[in-house]
């Protein structure tokens, strides 16, 4: 990998995680994810090609909105846990919190810490006033999270390759501080 | 957070302005990629994939220091097309690809114009030692481009990945000017 460009997408650091750029070395944990029935929840399985243009079409959404989601590292062991970020392709209702989680990152809390310090950063960097994730209905380890971040039901969004997606609107900024 | 931008070259032909894609190309993008010309390319798409598509174009950029640039006729400022550097993932190897959004804009010589620039760029300013084209056998008008350019099917090359239904494509090796010179 060059690196060209990405000097220009931040690097976050919280206790235990650092949120850094996709690398094409993150590729092989993401072909066996959207291999796995972990990829029922977010669209269904991905050839390996498919699976390395999405990464990349992540790296273009820094470029087209000045923002996009992060590769999740654990900083202790150096692996990749998932990624994480606010996220807002051209056909979702607003702007989202997105989360997706390796099997090895799960029950340790380590999305919550990803997801809170990405909601942080849309809110005190971005300047979001609101912020909503969208969460397959059958995802209920992705629902608790939300509901631990505070997030709370508001509507369904329908889409046509992902279908149904509860919407889960996150508490504002105001709303945080009081 | 808004400054991001790609510092990327740009390269003039006699006509064109080659240079990365930007957001405000997904238009053109989208216009072409959700017709049925854009099935030589898997589509034709959605308005939101081809949303993503720019991405991955964009991404490419990123991700490898290098990839498609979006042909600009300089008379009208429009985006004609898309040619360039690309290597996604999979790919055995690096290619020069080419794509005229709208076929009003055929004929004209400006794919042709345009890749023989960029070829020259990737052998001498990215210091590729081959590159090839990927194209459907079908794909007339595309392998002629690919011969006028003195690119030779490679029987031998391997093959990138492809769906089961497809026919496979042929590859074509383009000269490297070290071997033109000679």
């Amino acid at each position: 990998m060059s690196g060209l460009h990405n000097r220009e997408i931040p690097t976050l650091e919280t206790e235990r995680l650092i949120l850094r750029p996709h690398r094409e070395a993150d590729l092989a944990d993401w072909i066996a994810f959207y291999a796995s029935d972990r990829a029922a929840h977010v669209g269904g399985f991905k050839d390996r090609d498919e699976v390395w243009r999405g990464l990349v079409a992540g790296l273009g959404h820094w470029i087209l909105r000045g923002y996009g989601m992060w590769a999740v590292e654990e900083k202790a062991t150096g692996l990749l846990c998932g990624r994480v970020g606010p996220h807002c392709p051209v056909d979702w209702p607003e702007p989202e919190i997105g989360w997706l989680l390796l099997e090895r990152a799960e029950g340790r809390g380590i999305a919550l810490e990803a997801a809170l310090a990405a909601r942080r950063y849309a809110y005190e960097t971005l300047g979001w006033h609101t912020a909503i994730s969208l969460i397959s209905a059958a995802n209920t380890r992705s629902l608790a999270l939300a509901e631990r971040m505070g997030a709370r039901p508001d509507g369904i969004f329908h889409h046509g390759r992902y279908g149904e997606m509860p919407i889960y609107r996150h508490p504002s900024p105001a709303e945080l501080a009081a | 957070m808004n400054a991001i931008g790609l510092d990327t070259p740009v390269l003039e032909t006699e006509r064109l302005t080659l240079r990365a894609p930007v957001a405000g190309d997904i238009d053109a993008f989208t216009t072409f990629w959700s017709s049925e010309r854009a099935h030589w390319h898997g589509g034709p798409f959605t308005p939101g994939r081809c949303w993503r598509n720019l991405g991955t174009q964009i991404g490419h950029w990123v991700m490898r220091g290098y990839g498609g640039f979006v042909m600009v006729e300089r008379a009208s400022g429009r985006a004609l097309g898309l040619v360039g550097p690309w290597h996604p993932g999979e790919w055995p190897e690096r290619e020069v690809g080419w794509s005229v959004f709208d076929p009003a804009d055929e004929g004209r010589g400006f794919a042709k114009e345009a890749a023989r620039r960029v070829l020259s760029h990737v052998f001498r300013d990215l210091g590729w030692p081959t590159a090839v084209s990927y194209i459907d056998p079908a794909n007339a008008r595309s392998r002629t481009l690919a011969e006028a350019l003195g690119a030779k099917p490679d029987p031998a090359a391997t093959l990138p990945p492809h769906p089961e239904d497809a026919a496979p494509c042929i590859v074509y090796r383009h000269p490297h000017p070290a071997e033109v010179a000679a």
